[in-house]
């Protein structure tokens, strides 16, 4: 555990005991559904549930991938279980949610990465409510744009792929991934569907300039990427890479302005903004 | 009476430590009042207080780790 010392002050937050904490939890719980709010420690999960708000993850809870900041589980994962997309479909009914947000963890061991599986719970979650806004956070697929461009052949509301960082710290941040891949994945899912809205996410504190993440910025326009969140990276345990600095709210301002002037249509930036934090207000207010 | 416990805060973490009571016993509260400052290897939480009352009982002191479900103030 760490000592209260570390945080700075604008890194606190209310704990919300609202009955609709329990009963988002419960919801999970009940329907055996995996979310990254698990997965990663979110400090905002008291927040989300309290609006019924969650980010369920697909393709179990086993990574492929040891990426140096995230506290998933990375090992040999199971086979995919078809059953994934309905206990989705058992927490949205129960909490009559009408906005989901569908991520995964990176599946290399499979052949097409996991998209078919990602079209399996869309099928699943649409055969319910064909008017469910669906927001997909996928991993690269390893680069194979067949899988990328199945996955955006379902129109999401929102697609997503998170750079999560500068190219110079890929190496300790993101191993197994490449930073020009990642980029592709975006261009990619545009290309094949140019009314795609795509969005990506950056971390800060793993020790980027500045100057480094206005040109990441500048390389996700350039792949015609429409929102970007922006957040602190917090440290899950003493497992992953340290925090090399907390990025103060006045900079994560700067950035959002940087990026709402670079033509991003939404830019959220805040040291606890996170991929999918919020985003059903944000697209509301379009 | 309420009894205040630690609510769900980001799953697969169940515990935080008190660095900071905001309040004794005996003091009294109203709805929103910050009532205890916990820690958790992510962030820093307030824990506010869910109605208007005096605290009564207070079960843990500030260095003590508390997990979520346990009961931290009761409030009457």
């Amino acid at each position: 555990m760490s000592s209260a010392s570390i945080f700075p002050p604008w890194l606190k937050k209310t704990l919300l005991s609202a009955e609709t904490v329990y009963r988002t939890y419960d919801a999970i719980k009940d329907a055996g559904a995996n979310t990254v709010c698990e997965a990663s420690q979110c400090p905002n999960l008291n927040e989300c549930f309290s609006k019924g708000h969650a980010t369920f993850l697909i393709l179990g809870s086993v990574c492929t991938r040891p990426c140096g900041f995230c506290a998933a589980v990375c090992g040999q994962p199971l086979p995919p279980d078809p059953r994934e997309g309905f206990r989705i479909l058992k927490v949205v009914k129960s909490l009559a949610i009408d906005y989901v947000i569908i991520t995964s963890v990176t599946r290399d061991d499979l052949p097409d990465g996991g998209a078919a599986h990602y079209g399996d719970v869309i099928e699943t979650l649409r055969a319910y409510n064909e008017r469910l806004q669906i927001e997909l956070l996928i991993p690269d697929f390893k680069g194979m744009r067949r899988s990328i461009e199945f996955v955006a052949s379902y129109s999401p509301d929102i697609f997503g792929h998170n750079i999560e960082t500068v190219p110079r710290l890929y190496r300790e941040v993101r191993p197994a991934a490449d930073y020009n891949r990642s980029l592709d994945v975006l261009r990619w899912a545009k290309e094949s569907r140019p009314g795609l809205v795509t969005k990506s996410a950056i971390l800060l504190g793993f020790g980027e300039e500045t100057d480094e993440v206005t040109e990441c910025m500048k390389g996700l326009r350039s792949v015609g990427c429409d929102i970007l969140n922006i957040g602190q990276y917090l440290r899950p345990s003493g497992r992953q890479i340290s925090v090399k600095r907390f990025v103060e709210p006045a900079e994560f301002k700067d950035l959002e302005d940087i990026g709402y002037g670079m033509g991003f249509k939404s830019v959220s930036s805040g040291p606890f903004v996170r991929s999918s934090y919020n985003q059903k207000e944000v697209l509301r207010t379009w | 009476m309420v009894k205040v416990n630690l609510p769900p805060l980001a799953e697969g973490v169940n515990k935080a430590v008190i660095t900071y009571l905001y309040v004794a016993n005996g003091d009294t509260v109203k709805e929103g009042d910050k009532l205890a400052e916990l820690v958790t290897d992510k962030a820093t939480f307030n824990l506010p207080s869910p109605g208007a009352g005096r605290v009564t009982q207070i079960f843990f002191k500030e260095g003590d780790e508390v997990s979520v479900g346990q009961t931290i103030f009761q409030i009457e």
